[in-house]
């Protein structure tokens, strides 16, 4: 975009190289535009009135906007580049400064990270939040932080079930099975095609089994510290009994661990994810995290039937409405999307606060998860709402 | 097929699908570049529509394809008819044939049977035929990628049988309501249009179009009060066709205005939540129709300021 100059927007310019920087524009402004489709726009000029803007526009969104939610930053970005140079073209006199916009852009977008930096190196700041509320939130049967290994060993059986159920679900497609309840017409008449006889042998099928993934996205800040050392064993039981099981943590940036609870016993996976995640006890920017994980994991991380289960208290210090929309991407991406809370065994505690009330819209299931009889609880919600 | 955009525009209006500027453009550009169109938009806003009108207007084969989770190609594209060809066997057998020649033809064009896909490939009309996809995301992902593979060469390989190719590639209309995102890999292929709410001017013409016999008066009221329903926070927000359907309830009970009784018993048209229905009662309706009411005025009204301006001037 430096070579914006009245000089390089003169006529001369090909229409393709003024398509090939827009979508320059469009790409720094988070709108990721594939090459075929440039052309494909390029083409498309032959059929229509360029000239025309509203038909010019029709074509650019038609052949490089695949998303309802890039529009609106879409129709921004157009006006911005393609009237400036339309109204260059017919007034010379016209200064064109199209770095002006991004360049403020960018800095909005590094003073963001600025201020999850600044709370990164703060978190006292941070501790002394969680207090502030501690006289309406700790409600608490049972400190979980002085767990014994008996309650863990308890707190697995409990979660066998719980798994159990995230495990598996039936796909619509089908498998041949011997036991299997349905007659497969298609194998059986190959089958005895082949013997010269008819409907001998049965060959039957079933419906496909496939078993669920898991992420966990974990809020390790400063204000769940009083359950992370039971979530850290929750996880680590997860871990066990599952396959297809993915861990990160977050509280100013998104981690993730799961190489690292493949170790023996708790302490020494609790020992290793310790040195390893730098923000423990942090403050919670859980918008900035969810984007992280969003534009750097996701995709390698989630298939199309993984359950992510975010388990954190809400406390966010960020700007609530990325974090409704993050959340939102998060759900698009997911086959559930379930929030676990630790205050939501207060029978005080209402989702005020405003880090979950922009995210609960997006969530399918909302859940306590503040002691071993929490999580009893939830395995049966999860059986009831399934069954 | 098509002249121009503008040609696009009159066609759709003349059978009577109102379609904005935009939406002309991706189905003009879609034509003529052969490419795909990818209509996504809230349930009852006329996706579907779109894929009819288009087959209808250049009167050539509407060939569809509906979506669903496990959906696989032999009910996509082709399947062997198993039984047909058993009995063929049998009665060559009977009538004594040469070994060698037993089962020869079983593997020939008479023992297909041919889905949505493989008719749409095929098709040997003058005019391509129209192939809508209806509902791409109730789909899953395996059947997106096997879609995506017929969809850039528009061939299908049967082995028995060989590559068929089509003489002129379907024009091709997927449509999906958004219950998930699709494969970035397809949405590459397609042209994409987002078909939002109609705006008040143009759900009063479809009204008006679409439902003959109606008022004007009372579309113009209709079409006001849903544009205000639309802004309420509920679980389904009503589309088009459900206007349509209350439009023609309203003119099968002989209303020439709305009033809130009125409302009050044909919701059911435009509501389908009873969550929603119970957001909607007596006051608010009411209200609606009073803020309606005033609209439709201050719009005649300013309407009528620029008339005298013009008059003046």
């Amino acid at each position: 975009m430096q070579d914006t100059s009245p000089s390089s927007v003169s006529a001369q310019a090909s229409m393709f190289d003024q398509v090939v920087r827009f979508s320059r524009v469009l790409h720094n402004g988070g709108i990721s535009v594939n090459s075929s489709n440039l052309i494909d726009l390029c083409n498309s000029f032959k059929h229509i009135d360029i000239s025309r803007r509203e038909d010019f526009y029709a074509a650019t969104r038609t052949n490089l906007i695949s998303n309802v939610r890039d529009i609106e930053s879409f129709d921004q970005y157009f006006a911005q580049y393609w009237d400036r140079i339309f109204a260059f073209e017919d007034s010379e006199l016209s200064e064109i400064e199209a770095d002006g916009d991004e360049d403020s852009e960018e800095t909005g977008s590094d003073s963001v990270f600025a201020e999850a930096d600044a709370g990164d190196s703060q978190p006292a700041t941070d501790e002394s939040r969680p207090d502030a509320y501690s006289a309406e939130e700790i409600l608490m049967k049972r400190d979980l932080g002085t767990m014994s290994e008996k309650d863990i060993e308890q707190a697995r059986k409990l979660i066998a079930p719980l798994v159990a159920l995230f495990a598996e679900h039936q796909s619509r497609r089908f498998q041949k099975d011997k036991r299997g309840r349905l007659l497969d017409f298609r194998r059986m008449l190959r089958s005895n095609a082949m013997q010269g006889k008819d409907g001998v042998t049965l060959a039957y099928r079933k419906k496909r089994i496939k078993k669920t993934r898991l992420m966990l996205l974990c809020d390790v800040s400063g204000s769940m510290q009083t359950y992370s050392r039971f979530i850290i064993q929750f996880i680590y039981a997860l871990n066990r009994e599952l396959k297809n099981f993915e861990v990160a943590v977050f509280s100013t940036r998104m981690t993730p661990i799961t190489e690292y609870l493949k170790h023996r016993s708790v302490e020494e996976s609790l020992d290793l994810v310790a040195d390893y995640v730098h923000d423990w006890a942090g403050g919670t920017t859980i918008g900035n995290c969810i984007k992280e994980f969003n534009d750097k994991y996701a995709r390698d991380m989630l298939r199309s039937k993984t359950t992510v289960i975010v388990l954190s208290d809400g406390w966010d210090r960020g700007d609530s409405s990325l974090l409704s929309s993050e959340m939102k991407r998060l759900s698009r991406r997911s086959h559930k999307l379930i929030w676990l809370n630790p205050l939501l065994g207060n029978s005080m505690y209402k989702p005020l606060c405003q880090g979950i009330k922009t995210a609960l819209p997006f969530m399918d299931y909302f859940l306590p998860a503040h002691s071993l009889e929490s999580l009893a609880e939830l395995a049966r919600t999860l059986k009831e709402i399934q069954s | 097929m098509f002249k121009s955009i503008d040609d696009v525009e009159k066609q759709l209006a003349k059978h009577d699908y109102i379609s904005d500027r935009m939406l002309a453009t991706s189905i003009y550009l879609a034509v003529k570049m052969q490419k795909p169109l990818l209509l996504e938009g809230e349930p009852g806003v006329g996706k579907t529509e779109v894929a009819k009108v288009i087959a209808t207007l250049l009167n050539t084969e509407l060939i569809r394809l509906q979506c669903y989770e496990g959906l696989d190609t032999q009910t996509a594209l082709y399947e062997w008819n198993y039984p047909r060809q058993m009995l063929e066997l049998r009665l060559q057998e009977a009538r004594g044939e040469d070994k060698k020649a037993i089962g020869a033809n079983i593997f020939s064009e008479d023992f297909l049977l041919k889905r949505p896909l493989l008719c749409a490939i095929q098709s040997q009309s003058a005019t391509p035929p129209v192939l809508l996809i209806d509902e791409i995301d109730r789909s899953d992902e395996e059947f997106e990628a096997f879609l995506l593979e017929v969809l850039s060469d528009f061939q299908i390989t049967i082995p028995e049988l060989g590559t068929i190719k089509a003489k002129q590639p379907p024009i091709v209309i997927l449509t999906s309501n958004r219950t998930r995102d699709l494969h970035e890999a397809l949405k590459r292929r397609c042209l994409f249009h987002w078909i939002d709410y109609p705006s008040l001017e143009r759900e009063t013409r479809i009204v008006t179009t679409r439902v003959p016999g109606i008022q004007t008066e009372l579309a113009q009221q209709l079409c006001q009060f849903m544009q205000l329903v639309r802004e309420l926070e509920l679980q389904k927000l009503p589309g088009v066709a459900e206007t349509l359907d209350w439009a023609e309830a309203l003119l099968a009970l002989n209303t020439s205005e709305l009033d809130a009784e009125t409302v009050e018993i044909t919701k059911g048209c435009i509501l389908k939540y009873k969550a929603d229905a119970d957001k909607l009662k007596g006051n608010e309706i009411a209200e609606l129709i009073k803020q309606a009411s005033a609209a439709i005025q201050g719009n005649t009204a300013s309407h009528s300021d620029v008339l005298r301006r013009e008059w003046n001037d």
